[in-house]
């Protein structure tokens, strides 16, 4: 995407932008033409409600479906077990083929080597030339500044792990590696470290797939008071209606008698400024269920 | 999104795996139950067909077992699966577009069911004319995803309703995260124009 962005190429890249699969620039770039560009923004609105209508389209298989794969399976495995698996002969069972194959394995290494140039580079990483200086006997002296990949691994609980996943969710690069990131903090969220990061996200995070799976690991938290800000926060002031009505599930789980009052408070000044009739009517909905009216007078 | 398998840690799968290369059935069993599911949602989102999607399921299943012991941990377990779930979903879908077939009713134990009316209907409940407005979407949806190529319909399946990244749908279908992108770019602008008068 260039930069002198136009409104075709922004609606054009809205779905993108809404999966969170447009580049960092693309979206910077996305975000920033929508702030200045109403009928973009309409046409935003617009995506979301077909992403909307997709979303009502899922189907779920229903359970006798799976029972019964799962019965067919299991008779389909016992046969397969009961039959006699036929002997396999590959190439190398035979065993006067073994020296000649080693054989030629080291030969094809012998002679790999000679062929090969004598400098290459098969590490993962980015690589960037600093200096280039002639050198003796016509060879030449090259710098360079490498970033070498590193992989690490271990469980989600792990101080350093955790450490890479708190910095990962932050990372304003990269809107699918945060997704990915929250997603597993999520399983972590009885840490109040992990919770303060996920609260961080739904508070902050530009992407909203992102904030939406942070509130997914929040749900069981909903009644914790950060958490609770940080509902309320979404409920009036995020941009996207799917967000908004989540936040008014989470606010108000549980039987109606033990809610919070001051839900109604919030509820009534959304109903002042909430244009989305689904959220409104699901906001009103509550408010009804605890006596409350919709104004403030 | 999490992986199918998310009760799981990565290294209980990796351990269930292992187990199930040396014969240990319950292993295997636990593996296909960590999956199954949303193997099976995938099969019958793509094909709309319980038939075909229980062939699938089978047919992944068998071949899981079968190759297993020569799975070496290339690449994740759930992209290997995933691989052989929609290429077998897309062998389906591309004889049925030979066939030009597109089943619109599934029989199921609980009785005839429409691919759409088997969603849930979360908004639109109380309001018959909300109602019928829906159901008028829904059957544009479905005439739209019936015309969408078998590529674009799994790269839209597996993206939006499986959540997976583009990165992953390009390994899982053996191309490049830029193609699956371009895959999804004309399979969401497809829907849009059919959406037009709706939303």
């Amino acid at each position: 995407m260039s930069a002198d962005i136009t409104c075709a190429s922004v609606k054009g890249s809205l779905a993108l932008y809404l999966y969170g699969e447009l580049s960092f620039d693309d979206e910077e770039r996305v975000e920033l033409h929508l702030d200045a560009c109403p009928e973009c923004r309409v046409a935003l609105d617009r995506e979301k409600a077909v992403h909307a209508e997709f979303d009502r389209c899922e189907i779920q298989p229903p359970p006798s479906l799976l029972r019964e794969c799962r019965e067919d399976l299991r008779a389909q495995l016992d046969e397969e077990r009961s039959m006699p698996r036929p002997a396999r002969v590959s190439w190398w069972d035979g065993s006067w083929l073994r020296p000649a194959a080693a054989f030629a394995l080291l030969a094809i290494g012998f002679f790999a080597a000679r062929v090969t140039p004598r400098y290459t580079s098969s590490e993962p990483g980015a690589s960037r030339v600093r200096y280039v200086e002639p050198a003796s006997g016509g060879r030449v002296q090259i710098v360079l500044d490498e970033t070498r990949q590193r992989t690490v691994s271990g469980r989600p609980d792990d101080q350093q792990i955790r450490a890479l996943l708190l910095a990962a969710a932050k990372d304003s690069s990269d809107p699918g590696l945060r997704a990915e990131t929250v997603n597993i903090l999520n399983a972590g969220a009885e840490s109040a470290e992990v919770r303060d990061a996920l609260v961080y996200a739904l508070r902050h995070d530009p992407n909203a797939g992102v904030r939406l799976k942070a509130m997914e690991g929040l749900k069981p938290f909903a009644r914790e008071p950060g958490v609770r800000g940080a509902l309320e926060q979404v409920l009036l002031s995020d941009s996207n209606p799917g967000l908004r009505t989540q936040a008014i599930d989470l606010l108000t789980v549980g039987p109606t008698e033990n809610l919070d009052r001051g839900i109604v408070g919030t509820l009534q000044e959304l109903m002042s400024r909430e244009d989305n009739s689904y959220v409104r009517e699901r906001s009103q909905q509550v408010l009804h269920l605890m006596k409350a009216s919709a104004q403030t007078y | 999104m999490l992986e199918p398998a998310a009760l799981f840690q990565k290294s209980d799968v990796t351990a269930l795996i292992r187990a199930a290369q040396e014969g240990d059935q319950d292993a295997f069993e636990q593996l296909v139950r960590a999956y199954d599911q949303s193997v099976l949602r995938l099969a019958m989102n793509l094909l709309r067909s319980p038939e075909d999607a229980r062939d699938v399921y089978q047919e992944a299943f068998l071949r899981v077992y079968r190759n297993l012991p020569a799975f070496r941990f290339d690449c994740s377990f759930h992209t290997w699966l995933y691989r052989i779930v929609t290429n077998l979903c897309l062998d389906h879908l591309r004889k049925r577009k030979v066939r030009k077939e597109e089943p619109g009713v599934l029989a199921t134990a609980e009785g005839p069911l429409d691919r759409m009316d088997a969603t849930p209907e979360q908004r639109a409940d109380g309001d018959p004319q909300r109602r019928l407005f829906s159901g008028e979407v829904r059957t544009r949806v479905k005439e739209v995803l019936g015309q969408l190529t078998p590529r674009e319909r799994t790269v839209f399946e597996l993206r939006h309703y499986q959540g997976l990244r583009l990165r992953r749908i390009g390994e899982i279908l053996g191309t490049t995260e830029e193609a699956a992108k371009n895959c999804l770019f004309r399979a969401t602008q497809k829907m849009r124009v059919a959406l037009g008068d709706f939303v």
